[in-house]
């Protein structure tokens, strides 16, 4: 499951950065000008579509979601 | 019927100096202040002699910007609001192609300019300089309010220049959406985007409080929806990829925002399905979709979106015209029973062009024989019996992203200009609503040491960052061998258009 959640995760990734991370999981996404604040909303979409976790919006500290691996493991905790 | 904008704020001001006029995360300004503040400016350029021509304000989204920008008219010039996001390449080529005859600086500048600033410090010392000149020629009539720069093809940006009296124009037929009395209006652009006129002088002419929501709030979910529901607001002003964000939020709904009466939105396409969600949200509310080019003040078009406009139409009109300008259509052809065409706005509120650039202007704007200046848009729509209007798309590569309006020309001119491109171009990928969802950029890349992709994009985009505005970089790369051709040797835009829409 775990394998499962880091696979779909780095390919809603890829499709919104157009890179495969699988060995940059610790890359800051947002310093890297990866991801912007439009394609964050785009990555929550996807998360509660794919993996049907609901993050609260309101709740989304930039700072604990900026690299692919701290983005797994949110995922995983909330499933 | 306000008949001068300067004049109207300054009235409040005196009898009302008390009235909130700015509100920054808690920190009040009112009428009184701004007026003693942007006095203090002009009396402060009034000293100095300037020549005439505009002033360059390199600003971000605090008080004393605003004071700054009434400040330059107040002493008889227009201003050119430059964003302190933007990327030095782009504040040089604003400098080389406005001439500026001033700079005032909010923020340390990151470059030299050839033109006279007045710094940080020295802009809060007149701000604060309590002076009032007795002789000054404020901006009137057909002398510019205000120059914004827009995307421009071959990455020259073009500077739209709009008139106090296309302003005018434009704030009269807003006071007549019958706002609340003194409007909480939220300011969420930048003031280098010109949306911010409907949030800031649609509400200083009507004696509101413009609340203002910076952008290093907006671009952390978190703190945007910690501060959203403080902010009070009564008519909300955004693009509706904005409101999209905010309708994450299950909250954002009218029991919680019991003061929204008013929704208004501009910049790009409203999409059926974020219209319906946000009177589900707000079944009481007024929500106007309005529409209108930079070249024509902010909006010249406007329609209430109410369920039965839902029902009626599946792609949602862009309204019917202000009283003052008029739409016609050019090169019309027969498409599903209805005349489709570039429109053409003309009137009271279409700027007189772009500074400094007459074969740019000539190119888009007429003037008739009396007077009326006209505006070739680039969009193409018709108009049904009711005078109501339909957007379908463009007659050129423009595109908007996120209410972010970008000519793929001058990204593409971009991308080949940086060392690690042999040859680039963008393409926008689209969603179902018709709108763009990202910008994506086919490259070829020259020789290189790079480890991975991975590496060699973030070394072009750290290079675009330095050369043109965030918003216009494109999103993912996708690396090519080659690109298509055309029979003209031209890279086929349209192929990879449709390669990437799945077309």
């Amino acid at each position: 499951m775990a394998e499962n959640i880091k696979e779909t995760v780095l390919n809603i990734l890829q499709d919104l950065t157009g890179e495969d991370l699988a060995n940059n999981l610790d890359d800051n996404l947002f310093d890297n000008a990866l991801l912007d604040s439009m394609d964050t909303v785009q990555l929550l979409l996807e998360l509660q579509d794919q993996l049907g976790v609901t993050v609260p919006v309101s709740e989304f500290d930039r700072s604990q979601w900026d690299t692919a691996a701290k983005i797994i493991k949110k995922v995983a905790d909330a499933q | 019927m306000i008949k001068n904008i300067i004049d109207t704020i300054d009235s409040i001001a005196q009898a009302d100096p008390d009235r909130p006029a700015y509100n920054v995360l808690g920190e009040i300004n009112t009428y009184g202040e701004l007026k003693q503040a942007s006095d203090g400016v002009a009396a402060t350029l009034a000293e100095k002699n300037i020549p005439a021509g505009p002033i360059m304000i390199y600003c971000d989204q605090s008080f004393a910007t605003i004071a700054a920008m009434l400040g330059a008219v107040k002493s008889g010039h227009a201003y050119i609001p430059v964003d302190t996001h933007s990327p030095n390449d782009r504040l040089a080529m604003i400098e080389e192609i406005a001439q500026p005859v001033y700079v005032l600086a909010l923020a340390d500048l990151p470059i030299a300019m050839h033109t006279p600033v007045m710094t940080p410090a020295e802009v809060t010392a007149a701000i604060a300089s309590g002076k009032q000149a007795a002789n000054l020629q404020p901006v009137q009539g057909d002398e510019n309010f205000y120059i914004l720069f827009t995307s421009g093809t071959t990455g020259q940006p073009k500077g739209v220049q709009i008139s106090h009296r296309n302003l005018v124009s434009f704030v009269n037929w807003m006071h007549t959406f019958d706002l609340p009395m003194h409007p909480k209006m939220l300011s969420q652009a930048p003031y280098s985007f010109d949306l911010s006129v409907m949030d800031l002088y649609v509400g200083l002419a009507a004696g509101g409080c413009i609340e203002v929501m910076p952008k290093s709030v907006t671009d952390n979910l978190m703190q945007l929806f910690a501060t959203l529901p403080r902010l009070d607001l009564q008519v909300w002003v955004s693009t509706p990829s904005f409101l999209d964000i905010a309708l994450l939020e299950p909250t954002f709904d009218a029991a919680h925002y019991p003061d929204l009466e008013m929704i208004l939105l501009c910049g790009e396409e409203l999409t059926h399905a974020t219209a319906a969600k946000v009177l589900e949200r707000f079944p009481e509310i007024r929500l106007y979709n309005t529409y209108g080019p930079t070249e024509t003040t902010v909006a010249v078009s406007a329609v209430q979106i109410t369920q039965q406009v839902l029902a009626d139409h599946a792609r949602l009109p862009i309204g019917i015209m202000q009283p003052e300008d008029a739409v016609s259509l050019k090169d019309a052809r027969e498409q599903d029973g209805h005349q489709v065409g570039e429109l053409v706005i003309s009137g009271e509120s279409v700027s007189k062009g772009y500074i400094n650039r007459p074969e740019k202007t000539a190119a888009v704007f007429s003037t008739a024989v009396d007077g009326t200046q006209s505006y070739a848009t680039g969009d193409l729509g018709y108009i049904d019996d009711d005078g109501m209007i339909f957007y379908l798309g463009r007659t050129d590569f423009q595109i908007k992203l996120n209410g972010f309006r970008i000519e793929l020309e001058e990204v593409n001119h971009f991308l080949s200009d940086a060392p690690m491109i042999r040859q680039g171009v963008a393409v926008p990928k689209y969603n179902a609503d018709h709108k763009v969802a990202q910008l994506l950029a086919f490259v070829v890349p020259e020789a290189n040491d790079y480890e991975s992709n991975l590496a060699l994009t973030k070394a072009i985009k750290s290079y675009l960052g330095g050369v043109m505005m965030p918003y216009m970089i494109p999103q993912r790369f996708i690396y090519r061998d080659s690109l298509p051709q055309t029979q003209n040797n031209k890279v086929a835009i349209k192929a990879l258009i449709a390669e990437v829409n799945d077309q």
